[in-house]
């Protein structure tokens, strides 16, 4: 099957799916391109335009210092996807590696999966800020946090779906045939696990853009420096009477975001191997 | 039965022990010296080494820890540094809050999630079942602190409907009607958690109405409404109760940032000021309450479900 008719299959009778895969695209666009669409420096302090409605010059009105909010949503764009990309990929390659070894090695599992299984009593958010509370507020350290809080629950789904694969015939036909274990593993197992892994991937990014905010919002997240919505939100919420709007730009692209990412997710594990589909769990 | 029941009651004390240490090693490790921030800039080296020595900071780790956890085992969850008194008290002064505000929010949930997930399940594929798990998906898509502070906004001052912040005790002057303070924090805390729950409902029960026996119900003519509700929610309903364990982790998780919004004076909130303080004991204590919380739920969530279903214990 080609990357074409794949796409065309997911998103076969999901309008609602396929305007969130817009969305996606013009959030990925904005990160990119942030310095070409952003119209000010999103540092840049203007003291006489504080607070201002939005409007022209300034599309979504100034925040209380004077800094454009079009501007710093623009830039936020490119956190959202840091943040994303980043924790999706910690927690994809720790928690995947736990859960395939585990499952493949049972000593070795029963030790892993119970240190997994503490980790997962503690709730994400309470996870989250005590890591946050060790390391000093940056970019890579939200990330690494974030990561790792959702390689517990990836550990445990990858743990499940190599158990499920381990029995089948094909492995004990490659095994006969004198393949290694890193070759079962990575060569055999693995390509089966891509497309349960790729939703499970949509379903962390959209996870971790809401975990981003919040650790933002109490003020445990990014450096307050840096333009990220959550940022936005958190700096800005002491204005929320006298200027409304103003948490309503960064606010409507998180959820925005979040509920697209939900979307994709959804309609990709509609179209997967139904063997995994109970396997992985998002909205 | 018994047997399973004893099983995962051992199995309950290593991960507890375990998640006692990690707590202990990452409270431990956060920098910041307790006896230092105690005293302030103005405190002279000495004074901070005789503190340290006082509380007992100057011991190796591992001593540190076994003090900590005998005293645990006897009740004994040491002094906030901040307070003064003990951590038991602190998370006991809090307990009302989070406890009111928890069961208002399971209110909530059951009120409007389960009755949305039954009508989305029933009308599976209508315009019916894709407003509501659609708008369900987008409920759950929302930061709860930006839904919280928009809620302040357009109820407490536009409207002026409720209070915005505080919860004075039930057993204060206002009695039960100090309730209405926790009407906009439960509803904040109940949006992503039956949004959660609507889309749980539905997909167990859209798993239960594809089984042989609905489909012998329905073939013996009973009313559709009949079947949805007696023969495919009651066996649905078992799967939405074993996700009461996560739904709880959930739970916590989002206190603790709506009782941040509404300045509640809660468990959550307590959590977070307890970090920004550097009070170890008190955040010890939490976690390790929160942690222990919630494997008994998960524990009687897992004996409940062998109880209702005698396959999984015979596993």
């Amino acid at each position: 099957m080609t990357l074409r008719t794949t796409i065309a299959a997911v998103f076969r009778g999901r309008k609602l799916a396929a305007l969130g895969a817009v969305w996606l695209c013009i959030i990925t666009v904005a990160a990119i391109g942030a310095q070409f669409i952003a119209p000010f420096d999103p540092l840049e302090i203007d003291p006489i335009a504080r607070l201002s409605e939005p409007g022209l010059p300034y599309l979504f009105g100034t925040d209380h210092f004077g800094r454009d909010t079009f501007s710093r949503a623009v830039y936020g764009a490119r956190m959202a996807l840091i943040i994303g990309i980043g924790s999706v990929l910690v927690a994809l390659i720790c928690g995947g590696l736990i859960g395939l070894l585990s499952a493949y090695f049972s000593t070795l599992g029963h030790f892993l999966m119970r240190i997994i299984d503490v980790l997962m009593a503690f709730p994400a958010l309470l996870l989250a800020l005590v890591l946050m509370t060790l390391l000093e507020r940056s970019v890579i350290n939200t990330v690494i946090v974030i990561g790792i809080v959702y390689a517990t629950t990836t550990a445990r789904i990858f743990f499940g779906m190599t158990l499920k694969l381990k029995n089948e015939v094909f492995i004990d036909a490659a095994r006969c045939s004198g393949a290694g274990h890193g070759s079962i593993l990575f060569r055999h197992i693995l390509p089966n696990l891509w497309s349960p892994l790729l939703v499970q991937a949509s379903f962390i990014f959209a996870f971790a853009q809401l975990q981003a905010a919040a650790l933002d919002f109490l003020g445990l997240g990014l450096p307050p420096e840096v333009a990220s919505w959550g940022n936005m939100l958190a700096e800005e919420k002491i204005y929320i009477t006298r200027a409304p709007w103003l948490l309503m730009f960064p606010g409507a692209l998180i959820i925005l975001s979040v509920f697209s990412m939900n979307l994709v997710g959804d309609a990709m594990r509609d179209s997967i191997d139904p063997r995994f589909k109970n396997d992985i769990a998002g909205i | 039965m018994l047997g399973y029941t004893l099983k995962r009651l051992l199995t309950l004390i290593p991960t507890l022990l375990v998640a006692s240490i990690l707590i202990f090693l990452f409270v431990h490790l956060i920098p910041g010296d307790p006896a230092s921030i105690l005293l302030g800039d103005s405190a002279t080296p000495e004074e901070i080494a005789s503190l340290s020595a006082h509380m007992g900071l100057d011991r190796p780790l591992w001593q540190q820890y076994l003090v900590w956890f005998k005293n645990v085992l006897h009740g004994d969850f040491g002094q906030s540094i901040f307070f003064k008194t003990p951590v038991l008290e602190v998370i006991a002064d809090g307990a009302e809050t989070s406890i009111c505000l928890a069961l208002m929010t399971m209110f909530w949930i059951v009120l409007i999630g389960i009755p949305v997930g039954i009508v989305s399940a029933s009308f599976h594929g209508s315009w019916v079942d894709q407003i509501t798990s659609g708008g369900a998906m987008l409920l759950a898509s929302i930061p709860t602190f930006w839904l919280g502070l928009y809620l302040i906004l357009i109820f407490s001052v536009g409207l002026g409907w409720f209070p915005s912040s505080g919860f004075p005790s039930i057993s204060d002057e206002g009695g039960l009607s100090n309730l209405r303070y926790l009407i906009l924090p439960s509803l904040t805390l109940a949006a992503p958690n039956a949004a959660l729950i609507v889309r749980l409902v539905r997909a167990s029960m859209l798993d239960v109405s594809r089984e042989d026996h609905v489909r012998t119900a329905r073939a013996k003519g009973l009313h559709p409404a009949r079947v949805s509700i007696k023969h495919v929610f009651r066996n649905a309903l078992i799967a939405v109760a074993a996700a009461f364990g996560f739904t709880f982790a959930a739970l916590v998780s989002e206190a603790v940032v709506t009782e941040t919004v509404f300045s509640l004076p809660g468990i959550g909130r307590l959590v977070v000021q307890s970090i920004l303080r550097r009070d170890y004991p008190v955040i010890q204590g939490v976690i390790l309450l929160i942690v222990l919380l919630y494997l008994v739920i998960n524990l009687l969530v897992d004996l409940a479900y062998a109880r209702l279903d005698p396959r999984v214990s015979l596993q």
